[in-house]
């Protein structure tokens, strides 16, 4: 049996028996035993605890503490890809079809809304509906975006670009990718159950009076949760200590950079997020009133450990897309990085300064008023660090030698939507414009130029970019190209004219808005469904490649990093031998500075 | 090379005095009928105005780099500038110095003139609970409802009417989920959080009304359930004495029974 099928399960055999035995003390204490909190929360923990005991997360563990034989690793074939395995490889693959097809998902959730939303009125919902697909969109979208890159190229490529063998701790790393599954079974059952309706915030007190819905919300997030910390103690491991010989701090391929930062805000703030779900569920199943002011709790609490996780949340999401935006640049132009220091530094001052902006979320929440000017300063100051990755990115264009290869355009259009991003966000930043545009389609435009347009973008560039190397075959140029244009041109043409509609006051999650705005509503909708059709064509793209696409080199873009020094895709412990890094990721055109790094052909 | 940094500059220059031009006139404003709201407005366009030589730097650099650092062939390579001191240090003291300008003015001038004068001439207290508003006048003892359950288009609401030329404070509070009380035209909103009585205070300019726009209306604007995008009231801005009139003319329903709740329509004083 393939361990995914025989994890699943276990997994309801877990639940069963979670489920079962909180149903049995219940009965026992005298209490209603089949109500839906307490049997489906305690449930839910014994059925992830035997999910991951079928999948085979604790096989080397458990067997060793019984005495049995250790199971081999499945290493072959693609069963590899179904069941429980330490390479890297396979599972940043693992991570990305996953993700992927998450992305896809929210993607068509998105098309519905807009079939709603393409006029004023009740069309294909009604308002309770509406909020449900509004709910699991966003938060579909907000998991993919945290984990998309780092779980499929922070995993595929940190260790090739450092030139390890693989991640420091394997298993652990298996591990938080078999979180994942769990939480994602959960939202797809969610709209069986009702779903939720309090979007991907989950503000209480409407996630503690709605439907028990919400609790699928708040289980999959903690469980997410666990499998970022989890991943990020990883990726920290392996780079501090698994770099080749040569590879000091300052050679570090800028990706590699940008993964190392994010794991510092993933391992640091993650732990408010859970805690933040924790207390709702516990006020929802265990009569804690933590956020219930009936009750003596204070609901805006959560807002402020919410986002304490959610604001570097959203530059989890951003900066690996900047270390691939800028690792693309760099290869594509031909220069060394421009000023690589200081978008390291960048880099670091975000991750800082993530810490100290979460309130401006809440600016026009009543929180007490000493607090609004200083998440002024220090939100508008993060500007600063920002522009450093955009003055990294012109110097690296300044005097190249371009080559306009789809991952090249991905880069450069993802830049030009992330500036677009980053100065909507301005406006919020601002006090008195925020109080109006506060909660409006403004802040949907801003925060999808960012999203999608930002670190989506940054997606679409590293698959087109490292596509060869993991499929080890090419895709087709023409249509990634036009893919890209489409997606570049469409993207904008959807959210460029939602900031017009939040100024005019259409505020954000609501299935029915003025007839007034019927129009510009109706031309977002129909953009909407040609940038949803363009995904189409890289889907095809992609599948075609995979099956009958021409064999890939090891280097198709002649780039100098490691990843592209071994065979497309690489073998199983990636090198033939540790290579020896002599000269920085990105000189090209310096004569001195001769290869990246000499790999030693046999061992 | 040189030639390369004078066409930038020529072309940012051009971009950006075409840029200002624009932002300065164009009115993608929507009605408005508040001080609050000329204010708010006005931060909008002055962080614009800001945006445009940032937005243009970037665009023009990026396109003129496009068109002109072409790679003519797979062999060729750019220039190895690792970096380029001045340019970095002057990047980040402009990009400071921006963040600088822009937390001073509009952020910080226009949130003290936002909270600035806390008197009123007017009173106005706001419960929301899912999926209506309850507004009363405390010192006209009028007091009005949206339909209680939610789902009623706006019309069907009754109308909140508030006079031109007076400082009005609202005090907002709920009795359920945190909601948010926004009037597009004023440009203000503040949220209803359960347990907590929240203040938003607006000096009403210009008359108006729902029939003239959209934006004169009461929105909920925090995702508090179902009901939460027809969590609304129409608005009428009304010179004062038509007020007065607005306020009788409710008073005379009250006294007439609390019953007749259908009819608080005929308040609408237009």
């Amino acid at each position: 049996m393939l361990p995914v099928f025989r994890g699943l399960m276990w997994g309801v055999i877990g639940f069963l028996i979670g489920g079962g035995l909180t149903a049995l003390i219940r009965g026992v204490l005298g209490l209603e035993p089949w109500v839906f909190g307490s049997v489906f929360l305690v449930g839910y923990l014994f059925g992830l605890a035997g999910w991951l005991l079928g999948v085979g997360v604790w096989d080397t563990w458990m067997r060793e503490f019984l005495g049995l034989e250790p199971r081999p690793y499945q290493a072959e074939g693609w069963r590899r890809y179904f069941g429980f395995t330490t390479d890297h490889k396979v599972i940043g693959i693992q991570y990305g079809a996953t993700f992927l097809g998450m992305f896809f998902l929210a993607g068509l959730l998105a098309m519905m809304m807009r079939i709603e939303l393409m006029q004023p009125g009740r069309d294909i919902f009604n308002f309770a509906q509406y909020n449900r697909v509004m709910s699991l969109h966003g938060f579909l979208m907000v998991l993919v975006a945290v984990t998309a890159i780092p779980g499929m190229f922070g995993n595929y490529f940190v260790p090739l670009m450092i030139g390890a063998e693989d991640m420091a701790f394997p298993r652990m790393n298996a591990l938080s990718f078999w979180i994942w599954p769990p939480a994602a079974i959960l939202l797809l059952l969610s709209p069986f159950f009702g779903g939720w309706d309090s979007g991907w915030t989950g503000y209480p007190p409407l996630a503690l009076t709605n439907d028990p819905g919400q609790m699928f919300y708040n289980l999959a997030f903690f469980t997410g949760g666990l499998s970022s910390v989890v991943g990020s103690i990883n990726f920290l491991t392996t780079i501090i200590t698994m770099r080749a010989p040569g590879m000091t701090w300052g050679r570090l391929p800028i990706f590699v950079w940008s993964i190392f930062m994010t794991s510092i805000m993933s391992l640091t703030a993650t732990q408010f997020v859970g805690v933040a779900m924790l207390m709702t569920v516990l006020d929802r199943v265990a009569n804690t009133a933590f956020f219930d002011p009936a009750r003596g709790g204070y609901p805006l609490i959560y807002q402020h450990i919410f986002w304490f996780y959610s604001h570097p949340a959203v530059y989890v999401m951003m900066m690996p897309a900047w270390g691939i935006m800028l690792e693309v640049l760099a290869h594509f132009a031909r220069k060394p990085l421009f000023a690589y220091k200081w978008a390291v530094a960048g880099f670091g001052g975000v991750t800082a300064l993530s810490f100290a902006v979460w309130a401006h979320h809440m600016f026009t929440s009543g929180m007490p008023e000493t607090l609004h000017v200083p998440f002024m300063a220090t939100t508008e100051s993060i500007s600063v660090p920002t522009g450093l990755i955009f003055l990294s990115a012109l110097g690296t264009l300044w005097q190249g030698k371009l080559r306009f290869k789809t991952p090249m355009l991905f880069a450069l259009g993802g830049l030009f939507n992330f500036l677009i991003g980053g100065i909507t966000g301005v406006f919020n930043s601002d006090l008195p414009a925020d109080v109006h545009l506060h909660d409006t389609f403004w802040v949907v435009s801003h925060f999808h130029y960012t999203i999608v347009g930002g670190a989506i973008f940054g997606l679409f560039a590293g698959i087109y970019y490292w596509y060869p190397k993991m499929v080890g075959r090419m895709y087709s140029e023409r249509l990634g190209r036009l893919h890209f244009w489409l997606m570049f041109i469409f993207f904008n043409l959807v959210f460029l004219p939602m900031a017009w509609l939040g100024l005019h006051g259409m505020n954000r999650r609501i299935g029915d808005y003025p007839p007034e705005l019927g129009g510009v509503n109706a031309f977002v909708s129909i953009s909407a469904f040609i940038l949803g059709a363009s995904f189409l064509i890289f889907l095809y793209n992609m599948v075609m490649a995979w099956a009958r696409g021409p064999v890939a080199e090891a280097n198709p873009w002649g780039a100098r990093t490691l990843e592209w020094a071994t065979s497309s895709p690489p073998p199983v412990h990636n090198f033939p031998a540790v290579p020896q890094v002599l000269s920085g990721p990105y000189d090209y055109g310096v004569p001195e500075a001769g290869v990246h790094a000499a790999v030693p052909v046999e061992s | 090379m040189r030639r390369d940094v004078v066409l930038v500059g020529l072309l940012w220059v051009l971009a950006t005095l075409v840029g200002e031009y624009v932002v300065s006139t164009l009115d993608i404003y929507p009605p408005k009928a508040a001080l609050e709201a000329e204010h708010i407005d006005q931060a909008i366009r002055t962080l614009l105005m800001l945006a445009v030589p940032v937005f243009n730097f970037v665009v023009v650099v990026m396109l003129y780099s496009i068109w002109r650092f072409r790679a003519r062939d797979e062999a060729e390579v750019g220039e190895p500038i690792y970096t380029h001191r001045t340019f970095t240090v002057g990047w980040l003291v402009v990009t400071s110095a921006l963040a600088a300008v822009l937390f001073y003015n509009p952020g910080y001038v226009g949130w003290k003139f936002l909270k600035s004068n806390p008197t009123a001439d007017l009173e106005i207290q706001v419960t929301a609970a899912q999926w209506h508003w309850h507004i009363t006048y405390p010192d006209y003892g009028v007091s009005l409802k949206s339909r209680p359950i939610g789902f009623a288009r706006i019309e069907e609401n009754p109308v909140l009417a508030l006079p031109a030329g007076k400082r009005v404070k609202f005090e907002v509070t709920s009795d359920d989920v945190i909601h948010s009380f926004w009037i597009p035209a004023l440009r203000m909103k503040v949220d209803a959080v359960p347990g907590v009585v929240t203040t938003m205070y607006v000096t009403i300019t210009e008359t108006g009304s729902y029939e003239e726009d959209a934006v004169f209306r009461v929105q909920c604007a925090e995702l508090c359930g179902t009901g939460h995008p027809r969590m609304t009231m129409p608005v009428v801005i009304l010179e004062p004495e038509e007020f007065e009139d607005w306020i009788k003319q409710q008073q005379m329903q009250e006294a007439m029974g609390g019953s007749m709740e259908g009819m608080e329509k005929q308040g609408d004083g237009h």
